[in-house]
């Protein structure tokens, strides 16, 4: 069933705000997305009728909290193809990816061993790889995206002949959120268990506009944040399969996570909680759980498919502008609901800002991939990132307002 | 105030579309190099100093219209002026001089200019 983004609109409640005297066309979803009124409420309802410490007490509020702190998990679990067990909440993505890094990594990694990643990686899924690998003696081993700004799974399989059993850890973003590019997970996981490597995948571009089943990709770790999802800030997940979390050490250590407790040592819970030392962020995976509840309902291939049209709408106009050069692929279903672009002779904050004036909110700078942009020789691009509720219009006023800006600085 | 009709205004786009200070110097007394890690802005600001007195200044950059702006007003500024006066200047008067009325976002595009020129003095002073 096609979605209707019009209708959509009304469930978030900021969309109806007034930019300088513009309706807003919110396409910075890559950034963060917005939140249906369903989500609010149902932090609101928390706070005005369950709020209680989980895990803690026998009284009814304590109680009602765990539920739905746990009833929340479950929602996340079989929303992504896995168990309760094995779904960690986290603040987000960056905390996600680091304590891959600093749970897993650390302790498995060791000198002159290899951490595969690619060129477009964003710091979150680059900077705590170089930071484990530095302390450990490990080396990072980069797959380049090609002209059109993709990877194939053949160049990761190429790497693996290369370095066969060296590389442990292919750490890979599932859709970049600089090109847009959807990667081949399925493919690479595939090639790295032939080599005995575990596989990090970063989801957080991707889960919000794709159907994901960590147990049909064959990773290992998948990462992503609640707020790109529609979700609440300061909530994420961290998927660990089953079969690691006994070997896993805990990431930080306090009330909630213990199994029995003496003055001098201590054992573990098992796993979550054993990976959630202290009170968690109830609110924030209760908001997620109804965001994924919302996603559902509208259902993750009719997404797919509105933002495949925006894509070919945009692809298609920004092609006829001959100052635009457009990173990633052309080809609209080879990439999320994003564009990212450059203007010959136009800084991408000036874009960005003549945009902002007409209530176009876009995103301008290096998007937290700043190595691949300086290869590339781009000082700053612009990306349009678009969500269920961006309309065709909202594309049209983005086009609009680019002409503007290429008119108010020739 | 939707802040694009101050910054984007005529006045100012002349300044953008006809820079005269850009450009770098053959012989400069001190170089400085300045980067805005957020946003991908980058300058190299020179300076020609002689008897204490700053007698030219200017710029390359890969930077957006506020930056470019603001290193036409501040170097129109310091050019003539004595070492010790533009050491002296703070952001504040700085900020105000420019008069942009800029968010806060693009405060930092138009500090760009002023903090290259604050360590290219500080490069010549430790000369």
């Amino acid at each position: 069933m096609k979605l209707n983004a019009e209708e959509l609109k009304k469930d978030f409640p900021i969309l109806k705000r007034k930019i300088y005297d513009h309706e807003i066309v919110y396409l910075d979803n890559a950034a963060s997305s917005q939140k249906p009124q369903v989500v609010i409420d149902a932090i609101a309802d928390y706070y005005s009728n369950h709020n209680a410490n989980v895990h803690r007490g026998l009284h009814t509020l304590s109680e009602e909290a765990t539920e739905l702190y746990e009833n929340a998990r479950k929602t996340v679990a079989d929303f992504i193809g896995a168990v309760p067990q094995e779904v960690i909440f986290t603040k987000g993505a960056t905390e996600s990816l680091n304590r891959v890094a600093i749970n897993w990594a650390l302790h498995n990694l060791g000198k002159d061993d290899i951490i595969l990643t690619t060129d477009f990686e964003h710091h979150s899924n680059l900077i705590p790889w170089q930071e484990k690998a530095r302390i450990v003696g490990a080396k990072l081993e980069f797959v380049e995206a090609d002209e059109k700004g993709e990877v194939s799974a053949k160049q990761f399989k190429d790497k693996f002949e290369e370095f066969g059993t060296r590389i442990k850890l292919a750490a890979v973003t599932h859709a970049s959120n600089v090109l847009g590019t959807i990667l081949p997970v399925k493919e690479i996981c595939k090639i790295a268990k032939e080599y005995g490597a575990k596989v990090s995948v970063d989801g957080a571009q991707a889960i919000p506009h794709l159907n994901v089943n960590v147990q049909s990709l064959g990773c290992d770790f998948y990462s992503f944040s609640g707020h790109k999802m529609l979700g609440p800030m300061g909530i994420g997940v961290l998927w660990i399969k089953r079969d690691l979390l006994e070997g896993l050490e805990p990431y930080e250590f306090g009330g909630g996570m213990i199994d029995e407790v003496s003055f001098d040592a201590a054992t573990w819970a098992a796993a979550p909680e054993k990976f959630e030392a202290g009170t968690p962020n109830v609110e924030g995976a209760l908001g997620l759980a109804t965001a994924i509840e919302y996603l559902e309902k509208i259902g993750m291939d009719n997404i797919r498919e509105h933002e495949i049209e925006l894509n070919m709408v945009l692809l298609n106009e920004l092609q006829k502008i001959k100052e635009v050069r457009i990173l990633g692929p052309l080809d609209p279903t080879k990439r999320t609901g994003l564009v990212s672009f450059a203007l010959d002779g136009l800084h991408a904050h000036d874009i960005a800002a003549v945009l902002s004036g007409l209530g176009i909110a876009v995103r301008s700078g290096h998007h937290c991939a700043m190595p691949y942009h300086v290869k590339k020789g781009f000082s700053a691009t612009t990306r349009a990132s678009y969500y269920l509720y961006n309309t065709q219009e909202d594309i049209e006023a983005l086009i609009a307002g680019i002409k503007e800006a290429i008119k108010t600085f020739s | 105030m939707n802040p694009n009709d101050n910054i984007y205004r005529q006045e100012l786009m002349d300044i953008y579309k006809n820079p005269v200070h850009k450009g770098a110097l053959s012989d400069p007394s001190a170089i400085s190099h300045k980067k805005n890690p957020m946003c991908g802005d980058e300058m190299d600001l020179y300076l020609k100093i002689e008897d204490g007195v700053i007698k030219d200044a200017s710029y390359t950059e890969s930077a957006c219209v506020v930056s470019v702006i603001a290193s036409e007003i501040l170097l129109e500024k310091v050019i003539g002026k004595k070492v010790e006066a533009i050491n002296k200047m703070t952001k504040d008067e700085f900020l105000t001089d420019l008069g942009l009325n800029l968010s806060t976002s693009r405060v930092k595009c138009a500090m760009l200019v002023f903090e290259a020129v604050k360590e290219a003095l500080e490069k010549y002073a430790g000369k």
